[in-house]
């Protein structure tokens, strides 16, 4: 069985937000809606600021507050891969899912009324390719694979670096790993 | 200093998240109220009536219950973005679903309660039920009322934590997340139940009887809410940050603020007025002026629950968990 987590390099990134437009391209996402966004943070006082940049992502949580909160089973952790995904055919968008995750990572499709969000680009992974977003990283940012696989470049990196995950105190267990964070508080 | 840009911000989550409105504030407060309704109709109706002029089967206000119930799903329904869906909720249980465990619930409660409010009509009136086969069903289960009362009243009592817990199951929105939130409903929740029997009940006795019951609901309504601010203060950063809004008097917050004020205002009054009512002595008739001012303070309360609710629902999206 294989579990699917992405690592975000952030000493990688130049926030040129191909990771946005891939993304929405490849999963027509609507309009107004993102399932990835970057976030630029500048701290301190001048001249002694740091600057974060924060891909962000439905976190593929193995504590999914999304799904125990899902009234029609719709939302869904796979077993086979600990992807976080969607029957959207069952999706009655009452927005439970919306309102329990705390990383803000849903949204509802207004053409459809169903929630939808970032799925690790199943259909690719599925093929044997990369999610849009990593492939399309030009800094090579975003690395996505296998933790299951002790060999795999995910494994390799969370083994040999720092790595933090975000709000890890609303006890969801993310699968995106930041590398080089912003240590807060 | 910090400065944040956000590129690729979902326009549901942003600035704050905007996923429920009065819509589900409408839905938590009926739900609520019929909640309120079977609690003290079955409390009315199980205890030992001194005069038997008021014994068992003084309380036919229990018939509002479920059409208000089914008032209240209608919202839900109204929110929900994929209504042709709604047959998926009884195709599967979810167990940790607080939503789930509703939709089943109010499946539930909706007919027990209309054969419970069928049980409490008197034989001398039962003609005015129109349908032959309602006027059948209410003869089978007039002698059943006690036990349709108990049932009824657990199932009460269900609904109103239920409408509490839908929120506080929310660990990513700090100002639901708190294990008090659903025991302020139910109390609040028992409470509009409370007030609309009086506006509803015709005997004095059964009036004051739900007065004197809405004087402690108020009190510990008061209580409730008071403790639920000061344990959020007294929490985490994010719970201290979600009430906030409440005591911030910006125009931005302003209704808010005014929901506080309100609060303040209406519940002790309604309280007040009730206590009065209490220490007067009262005839088997209630004067006009009684009668209206019982009315008055039922009103409040009903106002009360609906502005908590109104005031939960919006304010809850405006801070996450930090
Ligand atoms: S990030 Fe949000 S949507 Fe994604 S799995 Fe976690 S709780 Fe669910
Ligand atoms: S909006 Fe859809 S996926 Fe989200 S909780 Fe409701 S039914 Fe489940």
């Amino acid at each position: 069985m294989s579990k699917y987590v992405m690592v975000i390099d952030q000493r990688r990134c130049i926030g040129c937000m191909a990771c946005i437009v891939a993304c929405k391209a490849e999963n027509d996402v609507p309009e107004e809606h993102f399932r990835t966004r970057v976030i630029q943070e500048v701290e301190g006082e001048f001249p002694k600021l740091r600057m974060e940049l924060r891909s962000e992502l439905c976190n593929h949580c193995d504590n999914p507050p999304c799904v125990y909160n899902c009234p029609t089973g719709a939302s869904y952790k796979d077993k086979e891969n600990g992807m976080v995904l969607l029957k959207k055919n069952r999706c009655v968008g009452c927005k439970a899912c919306i309102a329990s995750c705390p990383y803000d990572a849903r949204y509802i499709d207004p053409r459809h009324g169903y929630a939808d969000k970032c799925t690790f680009c199943s259909h690719r992974v599925a093929k044997g390719k990369e999610p849009a977003c990593v492939q399309t990283c030009i800094g090579r940012s975003r690395i996505f694979g296998d933790i299951e696989d002790p060999e795999s470049e995910v494994s390799l990196l969370l083994r040999e670096h720092h790595h933090e995950v975000l709000k890890p105190a609303a006890g969801t267990e993310p699968n995106v790993y930041y590398i080089n964070r912003i240590l807060k508080g | 200093m910090t400065e944040v840009t956000i590129t690729g911000m979902n326009s549901i989550t942003y600035p704050h998240l905007e996923v429920w409105n009065w819509l589900v504030a409408m839905y938590l407060f009926l739900g609520g109220l019929s909640a309120g309704i079977l609690i003290m109709s079955a409390i009315a109706n199980l205890r030992k009536w001194p005069d038997s002029a008021s014994g068992p089967h003084c309380e036919k206000g229990v018939m509002f219950a479920p059409f208000i119930l089914a008032f209240g799903m209608l919202f839900i329904f109204l929110d929900l973005e994929r209504k042709t869906n709604i047959f998926w909720f009884y195709l599967t249980l979810q167990p940790f679903s607080p939503m789930s465990w509703g939709a089943w619930g109010i499946m539930i409660i909706i007919p027990v309660s209309f054969l419970y409010a069928l049980s409490t009509a008197p034989p001398e009136s039962r003609h005015n039920l129109r349908f032959g086969v309602l006027i059948k069903l209410s003869d089978m289960m007039w002698p059943h009322m006690k036990r349709l009362a108990m049932i009824s009243f657990g199932l009460g009592i269900f609904l109103g934590i239920y409408t509490g817990v839908l929120l506080s199951n929310m660990l990513a929105r700090p100002l639901w997340n708190s294990p008090i939130l659903p025991v302020l409903f139910l109390t609040s929740a028992s409470s509009t139940g409370a007030a609309f029997l009086i506006i509803v009940a015709r005997r004095a006795a059964v009036k004051l009887f739900y007065t004197k019951l809405d004087i402690w609901l108020i009190f510990a309504e008061i209580v409730i809410i008071v403790l639920f601010f000061y344990g959020q203060y007294n929490s985490s950063v994010s719970s201290k940050a979600s009430i906030m809004p409440f005591f911030t008097l910006s125009h931005e917050f302003f209704f808010y603020f005014f929901a506080v004020f309100l609060m303040a205002v209406l519940l002790p009054l309604a309280l007040v007025m009730k206590l009065i009512e209490m220490r007067e002595d009262h005839a088997d008739v209630l004067s006009e002026a009684t009668i209206f001012r019982m009315n008055l303070s039922a009103v409040m309360v009903l106002t009360g629950g609906l502005i908590i609710r109104l005031a939960l629902i919006y304010a809850g999206q405006l801070v996450k968990f930090m």
